[in-house]
């Protein structure tokens, strides 16, 4: 199928919807406006995955992405106190530390653009093979033991949230039994 | 083979007499036939999101000894669509103090989350828009870009109730992917893949080829499904989004006009796509009873057109009965407590749709597939249904009995009056 | 889908006995409500509407529904009232307005007007239960729409007639409730049970001219619907 020239729009399509986003979520004055362009730097990003006909890895980025961190983050951003004012919710900290890491980071991308520069391999199949049932295979023989590792670094993770959480609610419970009028 | 890829090569075939492998604009006849098969399936959400509001009403009224609307055309028939034009000719208002970007941009994000999700569903033996490879999976995914236009337009309304509304939806839609995650990976163990013209391709047209009936844990995985599937359409009992006696409407509190009647469409709509996915999980899809698919695949001419339509029909009934389903529980539990919602969520939905995931997995281990055990489950399954439906009608007609003698002495007529009479 | 609440416990205390019983307890509650709930509803998908579909597809017509005690529009027999002004003096709002004199030819009482506002009235019912005669009474008519304010006053004299001196035990029967009404505003009318309201009918219909008192020893309000029997005539002729 000759769809090189839809791939290559397709792809421009996709690469400026996430760098708009991107480039909102550094130039924003308002937090949440951040927060909500962050959802065109990651659809447009599962765009480009599913553009290499990787779908798992697409679907997967919406799931996670925009379904769990993305609200995550919306939740965090909206709890916060006074979260409309930019400057005390958005500020511009570390100008000089901020530049030199964005300098290192260009300096990798570059490195890496430059080492995986040559022969390009076009997608040319109508209906590429599933990506799923390779992974999934992948990921319960030859990689199951970091597959197992980041479980259990989640469960710790889970629980050490419940711990700090739990903390805090002994703590909030009692200062709210104190601190209510009484009837 | 893919409905949409035959339309477009025979487009290409009898209109520009090319080979469709070698000519250089193939493409733009994809793009045709995908844009008509878009505004097809866009012109079912409406056909279906429209009179389904309609039909609620009518059996709303009916359940609370009422007759609701039918003044507008025969039977109120038309009530929907003055209500759409009511609310297409209304005023698009933006509150002065509203997030305006985020505000205007909201309706679309809920309606593209609900609309994304219609590509995957499969109407019929070919009636497909694209049967991707991670099917459930995607409709997991983008039912997601709900939630963010959820809280979207809670935040960009700039209003207390709307941003309650919206915060609830979102954590509500968050918790319960989970269980209906979980359900769904039953499913997917089973059919071993996740696309969605393999999944219904796994079971078959009779009852106990269904995956309902193939054993106890994939019975309460549907039920489980069920429930989450209502939780995260925010469809009564778990309707505290919009829980009118707290925060008035919720999110859409502020919306007007035609923005508004984009939040509604994208409830109604998502009413199906849940009824369509319990359906293709559960009920065997658009399979006919005593048809291969294969025998459908083969068929030539009219015939081959027959089967797709019988399927379609099929696969529409069984999702119709599903939205009644969920109409009449909206019409007959009341609304659960935020903690309540928690509750039901994380301490029971969670862990037993965890434990039918487990199980089924210990029953693919253990039992052998058409083995004599199977189908002794199956059996055993079926007859459970059965004695379920059996007892439900036993208690109708009980409820029923237990009324007409007062009825009949009190107003000298007669209960009975079957749905069908409209009055 | 959980009927019964848990009780609050709080994080750092040992859950009590029977938590487990409770879990799944609560699981069968839950599911086996929902179907009781569920098979109620679903057994008034086969049951009467209780609606009346007024104004339209009903048996009869809505004001005979109704029961015999409902306070509808005041309705005057002048066969029967002595003129006592008792109505007029009880009723708080003072709608009603009675005038009479003496006739100087006869020597007979005449009344010359008997006007209720039923824009004012508040359907209290004071004056019905003063009213000695049975001539003053509440109606089962309810659709009181005029077109126009002065409408709303109902002028039950329409010219002078002379006071009835007759014993109540001796007067003529009261005539049918609402027999009166019906003649003086086409909404009262019956309209036929199965005939659809439109408001083109509604606007077809004569507006009768009420307040004008002419000449003529009919009243000028024309029958719009109804038809009235000879007996129910209203205001015999009075012989000078």
């Amino acid at each position: 199928m000759n769809g090189s020239i839809v791939q290559v729009v397709l792809f421009y399509l996709l690469a400026a919807l996430a760098l708009t986003g991107a480039c909102l979520v550094a130039f924003s004055r308002s937090i949440v406006h951040s927060a909500f362009a962050l959802l065109g730097t990651f659809v447009g990003v599962a765009g480009l995955y599913a553009l290499l006909a990787a779908d798992l890895v697409a679907i997967v980025q919406v799931m996670v992405y925009v379904g769990g961190v993305l609200i995550l983050i919306l939740f965090a951003v909206m709890l916060t106190a006074r979260v409309d004012e930019g400057k005390e919710s958005n500020p511009t900290v570390g100008k000089i530390p901020g530049l030199l890491a964005m300098l290192a980071m260009a300096g990798l991308l570059v490195v890496t653009a430059v080492k995986a520069f040559g022969p390009r391999t076009v997608i040319s199949e109508a209906n590429p093979p599933s990506t799923v049932s390779p992974i999934g295979n992948l990921l319960l023989s030859k990689y199951v033991l970091p597959f197992e590792a980041i479980s259990v670094l989640l469960l710790a993770v889970l629980l050490g949230a419940v711990t700090i959480a739990s903390g805090r609610m002994r703590k909030g419970a009692g200062g709210k039994q104190e601190g209510e009028a009484p009837r | 083979m893919n409905i949409m890829h035959y339309l477009a090569d025979l487009l290409v075939r009898s209109l520009f007499k090319a080979d469709p492998a070698t000519w250089p604009y193939t493409w733009i006849a994809y793009a045709v036939v995908i844009g008509v098969g878009a505004l097809l399936a866009f012109a079912f959400v409406a056909i279906f999101a429209g009179p389904v509001t309609w039909i609620e009403r009518r059996i709303a009224g009916r359940i609370q000894s009422r007759i609701g609307p039918n003044r507008n055309g025969p039977q109120g028939c038309l009530q929907w669509l003055a209500d759409g034009i009511k609310c297409w000719l209304k005023e698009d208002l933006v509150p002065a103090t509203a997030d305006k970007p985020l505000y205007l941009a909201a309706p679309y994000l809920v309606f593209t989350g609900m609309f994304g999700a219609f590509v995957v569903l499969p109407f019929g033996a070919h009636v497909i828009a694209a049967d991707l490879n991670v099917g459930l999976l995607y409709i997991l995914a983008v039912t997601s870009l709900v939630v963010v236009g959820l809280l979207m337009a809670g935040w960009g309304s700039n209003s207390k109730w709307a941003l309650f509304g919206g915060v609830r939806s979102a954590a509500q839609l968050v918790s319960y992917e989970v269980p209906s995650a979980f359900s769904l990976m039953a499913v997917v163990l089973m059919a071993g893949t996740l696309s969605t013209q393999g999944i219904v391709g796994a079971q078959g047209g009779w009852p106990w080829q269904w995956f309902v009936f193939r054993n106890p844990f994939l019975f309460a995985a549907f039920i489980m499904y069920f429930i989450s599937a209502i939780a995260e359409g925010n469809r009564t009992p778990f309707d505290l989004p919009e829980a009118e006696s707290e925060i008035i409407a919720g999110y859409n509190i502020e919306y007007s006009g035609m923005r508004f009647l984009f939040f509604l469409f994208a409830e109604w709509a998502n009413m199906w796509i849940m009824a369509a996915v319990a359906t293709l999980a559960f009920l065997g899809g658009w399979q006919i009873p005593g048809i291969s698919p294969e025998r459908i695949a083969e068929a030539k001419g009219w015939t081959f057109v027959g089967w797709q339509a019988l399927s379609f029909a099929i696969f529409v009934f069984k999702g119709t009965c599903l939205v009644f389903t969920i109409i009449q529980i909206r019409w007959t539990l009341p609304r659960l407590r935020v903690d309540q919602l928690m509750i039901t969520c994380w301490k029971y939905l969670v862990p037993l749709s965890m434990g039918s995931a487990t199980g089924v997995l210990l029953l693919m281990a253990l039992v052998r597939e058409g083995g004599i055990v199977d189908w002794v489950m199956r059996g055993a399954m079926l007859l459970v249904g059965l004695l379920v439906a059996g007892a439900y009608i036993r208690k109708v007609r009980a409820t029923f009995m237990a009324d007409r003698d007062n009825y009949k002495k009190m107003e000298g007529r007669d209960l009975w009056y079957p749905p069908y009479r409209l009055p | 889908m959980v009927p019964t609440v848990p009780p609050a416990v709080s994080p750092h205390r040992r859950p009590p006995r029977g938590t487990v019983r409770a879990y799944f307890r609560n699981i069968r509650l839950a599911l086996s409500t929902a179907f009781d709930g569920m098979s109620v509803t679903m057994s008034y998908m086969f049951r009467r509407p209780l609606t009346i579909q007024y104004p339209d597809k009903i048996d009869k017509p809505v004001q005979e529904m109704l029961p015999e005690s409902y306070r509808g529009v005041l309705e005057v027999d002048m066969d029967r009232c002595t003129v006592c002004l008792q109505c007029q003096k009880i009723c708080p709002l003072g709608c009603i307005n009675i005038e009479s004199c003496k006739n100087p030819e006869t020597g007979n009482r005449e009344v010359t007007k008997f006007d209720i506002d039923i824009g004012l009235c508040m359907y209290c019912g004071l004056c019905a239960e003063t009213c000695n005669f049975d001539a003053l009474d509440h109606t089962r008519e309810f659709e009181a729409t005029v077109t126009t304010p002065d409408q709303m006053i109902l002028h039950f004299v329409e010219k002078p007639r002379e006071v009835t001196k007759l014993k109540a035990a001796e007067m003529p029967v009261r005539k049918h409730k609402g027999s009166i009404l019906q003649k003086m505003i086409p909404a009262f009318g019956r309209r036929h049970p199965q005939e659809v309201w439109t408001p083109t009918a509604y606007a077809a219909a004569p507006v009768p001219a009420l307040k004008a008192p002419t000449a003529t020893p009919k009243p000028a309000a024309p029958v719009a619907s109804a038809a009235p029997s000879a007996a129910d005539s209203p205001t015999p002729e009075q012989a000078p």
